[in-house]
């Protein structure tokens, strides 16, 4: 049974939540849109909020993250382990977008070999998403399947339904944390179709549509036409903003530090758009721009759903909003050439 | 890679964590040519040492604390177990600091990683090796290997050449398979000097000259990017097919697992799918990711 509570009473829910999480919440104190932990009071994000800039990825994957401690004594070393952070999380009010993200980064920290720093912060972490009633120009989550006010990505699902938010239990988690909720009131037929409402309302406000249809055979065939890319790369300045605020990469670096005898060993996010990143000491095989801009685009419409089954991209529009010189993903993948060019 | 292989190396992981190094120490140093160096080392867990396995064509990473990790092949050969070997060419920051220790250094140690050379389908094959410089490391791990179960296998062609006589590295083994009447190796240099005696010429070029019988054979070719360019060529004109041509492919790599993404190409990731590849896995991107 679905539940609902008053706005007004939002700030007490985040209260009571923050008893037992650390709670995270829409802020721009230092600046920018992130998710930030709360502050006790402040519930003024449920008017400014439509996203962060950047995404929830931070808080699993941190733009820098120390991975172990190393100590050195006499040229032998010991290494540290890093202190096991059961630290309870939840997330209020991140975005369908966003909480497919999520979703699809847990594929590669999965895969293979299980990444302990991101999937123990996953473990620990209750997403309570918030539905999306006034997405961007930039936005195009319904060209991937996504809508802004649904998701089965979240343990809750909060929707905007006038004076109070409709919540939907959607994992088994999500009915636990409803269950130990005082303050929530059961949701009746009105408010579900008030909420259905709202939904529809939102979808249909994502005016921006990308054909995905047989993107990734069309990527495929024309990852050679050298000509189509240097266009599509054309404007680029290689600042690596699309990556590393997108909420679906997540390349990293690996790097030391050692100050007299006390060490660490560090990861942080990298880009496939600096030229850097492949850099080896005989040759590079991404040095040209145009290459780097097509390694980012074939990773996730061409790469990522051959390996995963599904294009690692939301929709969430940030590369193109957040763009100095207005690269635009959904015209470069509007344009990819239908059929290989003869020769090839 | 399999789901038995992922458990079957969690054993190794250093406190259950795959990117915690373990210690190891280095035994001894060879130098090779000028600016390559051969590594002895032990984990310094005996126990780990002991009960540590890989197979021929994996890699680990290797970290001199406080400067940074790069991942290198085992290139000695699980058939001979006194220690562990990689070699390393002094060309940036890990491996100019390598180069600096001394034996008794201690470094760190994470892996085996990847996939290796499938010696099962290598079984009652002609093996023709073709190799240039230092790639030669990866494959004198198989090549021992190999030598070491000789009735398992037929025909043994290596091929291997470096720049400059003073740029062969691994002369020893150079050297035991020249003596060893059941191999036939062919060692070239690009250039000769006067005190060189072998052939001149570049590696596809001599390749073709060896003209090794495609029947029944798999060639296994490692070398520097631009010969393997060449290499593959030069196999088909013999009569080689892409299924029959192994290499072992070196990419930028940071974690080593699949996660940090530096060495994709198309889909696959070298670190996690490979290093080892047949030419027809990679043939479609040689020309432009490679």
């Amino acid at each position: 049974m679905a539940k609902k509570i008053s706005k007004k009473d939002i700030a007490q829910l985040l209260k009571a939540w923050s008893q037992q999480f650390a709670v995270l919440a829409p802020s721009r104190k230092r600046g920018v849109a992130e998710m930030a932990e709360w502050d006790g009071k402040d519930v003024s994000f449920l008017d400014w909020y439509r996203n962060t800039v950047v995404p929830p990825k931070a808080s699993f994957l941190p733009p820098m993250e120390e991975m172990f401690r190393f100590q050195k004594d006499k040229g032998k070393y010991s290494i540290e382990p890093p202190s096991k952070n059961g630290q309870k999380q939840l997330i209020f009010g991140i975005r369908p977008c966003d909480a497919r993200a999520m979703a699809i980064l847990d594929m590669t920290f999965e895969d293979a070999y299980q990444d302990p720093y991101y999937l123990s912060k996953r473990k620990n972490t209750l997403l309570v998403g918030l539905g999306c009633a006034n997405p961007y120009e930039s936005c195009f989550c319904t060209s991937l399947g996504i809508s802004p006010s649904e998701s089965a990505d979240v343990d809750l699902m909060l929707t905007d339904i006038g004076d109070h938010f409709f919540i939907e239990e959607i994992t088994a988690k999500g009915k636990e944390l409803t269950a130990k909720t005082s303050g929530l009131k059961d949701a009746n037929k009105d408010d579900e179709a008030e909420a259905r409402k709202a939904k529809e309302t939102a979808y249909n406000k994502v005016t921006r549509k990308l054909d995905t249809e047989g993107i990734k055979d069309k990527l495929l065939a024309s990852f050679d036409d050298e000509e189509f890319w240097q266009k599509a790369a054309a404007k680029c300045v290689s600042c690596g903003i699309c990556t590393l605020l997108c909420p679906t990469c997540y390349c990293f670096d690996i790097n030391d530090e050692l100050v007299k005898d006390e060490g660490a060993r560090f990861r942080s996010w990298d880009s496939c758009g600096f030229s850097l990143y492949t850099r080896m000491p005989m040759e590079n095989p991404r040095e040209e721009k145009w290459r780097r801009v097509r390694q980012k685009v074939c990773h996730k419409y061409e790469f990522y759903p051959m390996t995963f089954d599904i294009i690692a991209c939301t929709g969430c529009g940030r590369c193109i909003r957040l763009c100095p010189v207005n690269w635009d993903i959904t015209k470069v993948l509007e344009s990819v050439p239908a059929e290989a060019k003869a020769g090839k | 890679m399999t789901v038995s292989d992922i458990s079957q190396r969690q054993k190794f992981f250093a406190q259950g964590n795959v990117y915690l190094p373990h210690i190891a120490v280095i035994e001894k140093i060879i130098e090779e040519t000028p600016g390559v160096r051969t590594f002895h080392f032990n984990l310094k867990d005996q126990k780990l040492q002991k009960d540590f396995s890989f197979q021929s064509g994996q890699f680990a990473q290797y970290s001199v604390f406080g400067i940074g990790e790069a991942p290198f092949c085992i290139s000695s050969s699980p058939t001979r177990r006194g220690h562990l070997e990689f070699a390393a060419q002094k060309v940036g920051k890990v491996t100019n600091a390598l180069h600096r220790l001394g034996v008794g250094a201690e470094i760190g140690f994470r892996g085996p990683y990847g996939n290796s050379f499938p010696l099962d389908s290598l079984k009652g094959k002609n093996l023709v090796f073709v190799s240039g410089g230092i790639g030669l490391a990866p494959l004198r791990s198989l090549i021992w290997n190999v030598i070491d179960n000789r009735n398992k296998y037929k025909k043994i062609d290596i091929v291997y050449g470096a720049r400059s006589p003073a740029d062969l590295c691994f002369k020893y083994d150079l050297d035991a398979w020249d003596k060893d009447k059941t191999v036939n190796m062919v060692t070239t240099v690009d250039r000769g000097d006067d005190t060189w005696k072998g052939k001149v010429g570049l590696v596809p070029k001599v390749l073709e000259e060896v003209a090794p019988s495609a029947e029944e054979a798999v060639a296994i070719v490692c070398g520097p990017p631009i010969m393997i360019r060449f290499t593959f060529p030069a196999l088909e004109k013999l009569g080689f097919k892409p299924e029959q041509m192994l290499t072992t492919l070196e990419k930028r790599m940071k974690c080593g697992i699949g996660k940090c993404g530096r060495c994709n190409i198309g889909n696959i990731y070298v670190c996690r799918d490979g290093p080892v590849f047949s030419y027809a896995q990679i043939k479609d991107f040689v020309s432009s990711e490679y």
